[in-house]
């Protein structure tokens, strides 16, 4: 079962990335479009959607050339803009429809645009990057094409996409879930991980450690733990590795229910590789593109890291090639290694390891000497300390919150959350969408100084939905069934603030 | 020709490149006297005695000085074959021959003489005893006598007797202790401990003695055999000379065990303790080898090495090389006469040898530094270092920089871990024992009104440390032991260590070290008890040179940090700001500010006022640092630290909501009015204005009220116009 074998996908989402100094010139229009979905669109659909948010950027520009076109809303459609990079867009356009659930929160589709870009750029490289090194442009839009796909088939749920919409208020993309621990298990960990490092031997290195789906250490720069903390929770967590196993993380929700089979784009469905691949490349340059996000692709090693074959296979050898990533400009060897619920990735610099595939042997091995016994000790400190997948479960409230300091969130656990009525979850997107207006106009105003806001709102089923931004922190909650007066809602979040918040927002 | 061989073995035993972990310091204490018969060492009272036809010279030992001058007592005429004082120095016992016992009273001159009942028994000598049912024991080959000793009617009462054949015995006062031997190889033995709780009968046992042939049995010699006190248990330690092994065994109440064999290089062994340390003198080899019998471990300490002799430091400075400077000119009138380990050497228990040919007297000393410095193992020398009381002071030292060496040297961090991890929890446990630093001062003046003294400050030590946690640990050992009673883990300890060290005797039992107290109050006292160091010297002698002499990366030195942090958390030892505040700047200085975040938010680092205000200076380049300064101040309610840092963000509105949530009266008004007015908002300025009318009765009539009410008046008209 291909994506593409969806036929009203196309109605419902387009996205496209194009780059504005590509194809200048009558004639050669075809030369911006980097990727196009539904990728069974014809020519004249593309180049007229691709036409209208050129149009657009060009136009909004005009006025505000630092930051041009955000979003279009038309009447049946709205119209996601995002630049990745300078010059290059991506863009979204998903159909409005109030029956059909279709309901969007315009931050959040921008959030999966970036998502997919930035962990693009961690595999790949920059967009521009690819298109310098091939100008023609092969190599970047067969790069994109396998990559979105096999990005998108997560969102599959039966035969529709499920991109985030108002019902999933309650979550944040471009976020890592932290796992809470005491001091010790912290120190304990802390420990570890300077072990790990120390017994790497490089100068740099770097490590991320995760426990189930939630992050417990990272050394590296926020973006890049954003990044890493995503593909792992995609493909390398026990929860991704062992499909079948319902996954509890929000940010899983769609792929977990129907596991989609692993049929490849490429080969499943030639007509559509046909049609693509006459747009950009042939079959046999897709081929050699690796596919950082094919599912089912990692598993345990004998050494016993985990492996997995994208990253191809060693020259004259049959052991798989250790995957790299760029972060922060430096292309780093990707080694995780796992223990029951925790895994642990650690990140060399490519330049450090002098001898390749032979040094990276040998510092897993050294690694794995220095910090075996405390890796089991950790995993069972973290295991008697965790309360399963309802630990963060807050009685009575339905949650999220949000330290745009540390770029964490924790919330009410999906389960919870479905309790939730329609018309609470729609007030909560309305809301969370003027928070996100008021909050874009504020940076405008003064980029230094962080909104202070609060907003409590009597929805129509009577429930509260309550907004509250401090000092980088957010905190949106939903209260069904609560007390009307507003004093009763302003307790409920002082209270919450205080137990779970360290006071951070009970500042009135 | 002689005299320059002589000199060249002089500045052997003193040349610079000479290596020695045990020296001996000149010059000695000079007790030959004109007339001298014989030399003697009462144990009991650390005194050594000289002999002449009619008069007793007696030299204190303890503390020991070169230059001590003796007391005199004159007494009749006759033959001597030993000298002993009473424990209050009051009577002077001489046993004049085989059968009689001289007593004389050393202020009426008062004299008796004891004999014995038959000709067939013969009396081997005699000691004095602190036990509560007698004051002296005499042995004789028929066995025990205890007798208490009446100043008023001149007279000894015999109040028990032990009747077995003895061919000789060995006893130390230090362990109170009595073996007596029996048999044709002189290898059964019984013991007796003259407690203070009265008079221990030990089970008779048997000494190991390797046959060389068939037919020829050795027998064990009382020169052989040596009864130690090592942290408070009491050791026997019996060569055999045809196994070439020392065997030592160990004595419980119920039980004496053997618990290893040492090989030894020389037929000729003799033994010292210094500060729990075993020095086994390896005469005829003429080095000594040293073990440190606490753990499991019997590997010696150090490889076997010679005893030196150096110069005399008045100052008792620690440095090894001003030593050696003294020793050139002043000591080689003594070093040239000297031989080491020479056949007149006697070694008296448990760290003084004697030279009886010259008459001179030397204490044996330990060099710290020297056996530190020979070791690479730096968590088990930490180990050894923590142990050493004695010397506390430099052993503290010594710690410290050995401390130092490993991180600056960046050895691999789980051997530093492993460092850190002994000196917490010698440290921890230091704060557990809780014994005073008085309670060891008086344990080293041996007098035994010194002894009850101790004994008294110790019982209310024990009293007052009940109040805190530590004791309630303590006691639980304690009440553990009763009803075991007779089991063997009950150590059959001297009575004075039992007692002066009633609480690290337990916590010995079960199985970790015992540190005296606090290391705060022995700052202030130049005699260390314990060379345990807290968290604070750890900073101060540790972390905080290192961290200026190590350049580069200060991961390495986060990672150090860490696993003292972790070792702290284990024992629950708390951890001075200091540590947090480095770890903080550390961080910072590498940019690991997410690093930091997370050591914040899972409170790695304690919250303080100190370290709230690195988060502030740290967070200067990086606002989330910051951030999270603020936030510490306000979740430890510093309220108007809080207030001030919000205004000078420029939240000068929010913070005015947290000063009437809070009531934050301190806050100066203008503040707020200087912030509101310098943003030039004039729906701001009057917001404050309005506040501070309606938080405080006063601010209405104020200068400041009319000041700024004048600047927004000027505000709004400029905005109207």
């Amino acid at each position: 079962m291909g994506l593409s074998a969806v036929d009203n996908v196309s109605e419902e989402l387009q996205i496209c990335i194009f780059d504005l100094r590509r194809g200048q010139y009558e004639g050669q229009e075809l030369d911006k479009i980097l990727f196009f979905f539904p990728v069974d669109s014809p020519f004249s659909v593309q180049l007229s959607v691709i036409g209208l948010s050129e149009g657009l950027i060009t136009f909004t520009r005009i006025f505000s050339p630092e930051a041009s076109c955000e979003v279009i809303e038309a009447d049946k459609h709205s119209h996601v803009f995002y630049e990745a990079e300078p010059d290059i867009w991506t863009v979204m356009i998903v159909m409005k429809d109030k029956e059909l659930e279709a309901v969007w929160r315009t931050e959040a589709l921008r959030k999966v645009l970036k998502e997919i870009h930035s962990l693009f750029k961690m595999f790949h490289g920059s967009i521009r990057s690819l298109l310098e090194r091939e100008p023609d442009g092969r190599l970047i839009r067969s790069s994109l094409f396998s990559f979105i796909m096999d990005y998108l088939k997560d969102f599959l749920v039966g035969k529709k996409l499920h991109l985030p919409s108002f019902r999933d208020s309650l979550q944040e993309r471009g976020t890592v879930q932290m796992l809470t621990v005491g001091r010790e298990a912290a120190i304990e960990v802390q420990s570890l991980v300077k072990t790990i490092e120390a017994s790497a031997g490089v100068p740099t290195c770097y490590s991320l450690i995760l426990f189930q789906d939630l992050l417990v250490s990272s050394t590296l720069h926020p973006e890049d733990t954003i990044n890493l903390f995503t593909y792992a929770i995609l493909r390398l967590s026990p929860h991704a590795m062992s499909p079948g196993v319902r996954s509890w993380s929000y940010l899983r929700k769609g792929s977990g229910a129907t596991h989609p089979t692993v049929g490849t784009v490429s080969t499943s469905s030639s007509s559509i590789s046909d049609v693509y691949g006459s747009l950009s490349t042939s079959g046999t340059d897709r081929n050699s593109t690796f596919r950082p996000l094919q599912s089912g692709k990692w598993a345990r090693g004998k050494d016993p890291f985990l492996t997995t074959d994208i990253w191809g296979l060693e020259d004259g050898a049959s052991s798989s090639r250790t995957p790299t990533a760029w972060l922060q400009e430096e292309k780093m060897y990707l080694c995780a290694y796992q223990h029951k619920s925790l895994t642990l990735i650690l990140l060399l610099p490519v330049s450090s390891i002098s001898n390749g595939e032979q040094g990276i042997t040998a510092v897993k091995h050294q690694v794995l000497e220095n910090a075996s016994v405390k890796i089991l000790k950790v995993e069972e400190k973290l295991s008697k300390g965790w309360g399963g997948e309802n630990a963060y479960h807050v009685a009575g409230y339905r949650y999220l919150l949000v330290d745009g300091d540390r770029h964490a969130s924790r919330a009410s656990p999906p389960g919870k959350v479905t309790t939730l009525t329609k018309e609470s979850l729609l007030a909560l997107n309305t809301l969370r969408e003027q928070v996100d207006l008021e909050k874009n106009r504020a940076k405008w105003d003064d980029p230094h100084k962080e909104t202070n806001l609060e907003v409590s709102i009597r929805a129509k089923n009577n429930a509260w939905v309550i907004a509250r931004l401090a000092r980088g922190k957010e905190l949106y909650m939903v209260l069904e069934k609560a007390n009307e007066t507003l004093l009763y809602a302003s307790d409920a979040v002082e209270k919450f603030s205080n137990k779970y918040c360290n006071g951070a927002f009970s500042l009135d | 020709m002689f005299g320059k061989a002589g000199s060249q073995s002089g500045a052997s035993f003193n040349g610079s490149g000479a290596l020695s972990h045990v020296y001996i310091r000149s010059p000695p204490l000079r007790c030959k006297v004109p007339g001298s018969r014989g030399l003697y060492y009462d144990d009991g009272n650390k005194l050594l005695i000289a002999s002449t036809s009619d008069q007793v010279f007696a030299w204190r030992t303890v503390p020991f000085s070169p230059t001590a001058s003796p007391t005199c007592d004159l007494i009749s005429e006759g033959p001597v074959l030993s000298i002993r004082f009473s424990l209050d120095v009051k009577v002077l016992a001489i046993q004049r021959s085989r059968h009689e016992i001289m007593f004389q009273n050393r202020e009426t001159k008062e004299c008796f003489t004891h004999w014995c009942k038959t000709e067939s028994e013969s009396i081997l000598g005699f000691f004095w005893t602190d036990c509560p049912t007698c004051d002296i024991v005499i042995v004789k080959t028929s066995g025990l006598d205890f007798f208490v000793y009446k100043s008023e009617s001149s007279s000894i009462n015999l109040v028990e007797t032990k009747r077995l054949n003895v061919n000789w015995y060995v006893y130390t006062h230090e362990s109170r202790l009595v073996l007596l031997s029996s048999g044709m190889q002189c290898k059964n033995f019984t013991g007796f401990q003259l407690s203070s709780a009265g008079l221990i009968r030990l089970p008779k046992f048997e000494m190991v003695m390797a046959k060389s042939e068939a037919n020829s049995k050795p027998v064990l010699a009382a020169e052989d055999t040596h009864i130690v006190t090592v942290y408070g248990r009491i050791y026997c330690l019996q060569v055999d000379k045809v196994a070439m092994l020392l065997h030592l065994y160990r004595f419980y109440r119920d039980a004496v065990v053997q618990q290893c064999s040492l090989p030894v290089y020389s037929s000729k062994i003799s033994v010292s303790v210094i500060d729990n340390v075993l020095l086994v003198h390896q005469v005829d080899a003429k080095v000594v080898i040293l073990y440190d019998i606490f753990g499991d471990s019997r590997a010696p300490i150090s490889a076997p090495l010679p005893m030196l002799i150096r110069g005399f430091v008045r100052t008792n400075s620690s440095s090894r090389s001003l030593s050696r400077e003294n020793d050139s000119a002043e000591t080689n009138e003594f070093n040239n006469g000297v031989s080491i380990y020479g056949d007149d050497w006697t070694f008296l228990c448990p760290d003084l040898v004697c030279d009886i040919g010259k008459g001179l007297l030397w204490k044996i000393h330990l060099d710290l530094e020297a056996i530190s410095a020979s070791s690479s193992e730096a968590a088990s020398m930490l180990e050894f270092l923590q142990r050493r009381k004695l010397e506390a002071n430099r052993a503290k030292q010594l710690s410290l920089a050995l401390a130092r060496t490993i991180i600056v040297e960046r050895r691999p961090i789980s051997i530093v871990a492993k460092a850190m991890d002994v000196l917490i929890t010698s440290y921890s446990h230091s704060c557990k024992s809780g014994i005073s630093i008085k309670a060891v001062k008086a344990e080293k003046a041996s007098s035994s009104s010194m002894v009850v003294q101790a004994r008294s400050s110790i019982n209310e030590l024990n009293e007052s440390a009940d109040s805190d946690d530590n004791a309630k640990v303590k006691k639980v050992a304690f009440t553990d032991m009763q009803p075991k009673g007779s089991s063997t883990s009950q150590v059959l300890s001297q009575e004075k260590a039992a007692d002066s060290r009633s609480s690290s005797f337990h916590t010995q039992v079960s199985g970790s070290s015992s540190r005296p107290l606090n290391a705060n109050l022995a700052e202030t006292d130049s005699q260390l008890s314990s060379a345990a160091v807290s968290p604070d010297e750890i900073y101060n002698f540790v972390f905080a040179p290192v961290e200026e002499e190590m350049t580069g990366d200060p991961s390495y030195l986060v990672a150090i940090i860490i696993e003292f942090l972790r070792s702290a958390n284990l024992e629950k030892v708390k951890v001075n700001a200091n540590h947090y505040i480095l770890t903080v700047q550390l961080l910072a200085r590498s940019e690991r500010y997410s690093e930091l975040g997370s050591f914040i938010i899972h409170k790695i680092v304690d919250p303080s006022k100190e370290v709230a205000y690195q988060l502030l200076e740290s967070g200067r380049q990086n606002l989330q640092t910051r951030k999270l300064g603020l936030d510490m101040l306000r979740e430890l309610s510093l309220h108007q630290d809080y207030v001030v840092m919000l205004v000078q963000d420029g939240y000068y509105l929010e913070a005015l909501q947290y000063v009437w949530k809070y009531k934050v009266t301190s806050v100066r008004p203008s503040m707020f009015l200087e912030a509101a007015a310098s943003s030039n908002n004039s729906q701001h300025l009057a917001a404050v204005l309005r506040f501070f009318s309606d938080f405080s009765s006063e601010f209405r009539s104020s200068a400041e009220h009319h000041t700024y009410c004048h600047i927004l008046n000027g505000m709004n008209s400029s905005i109207s116009t």
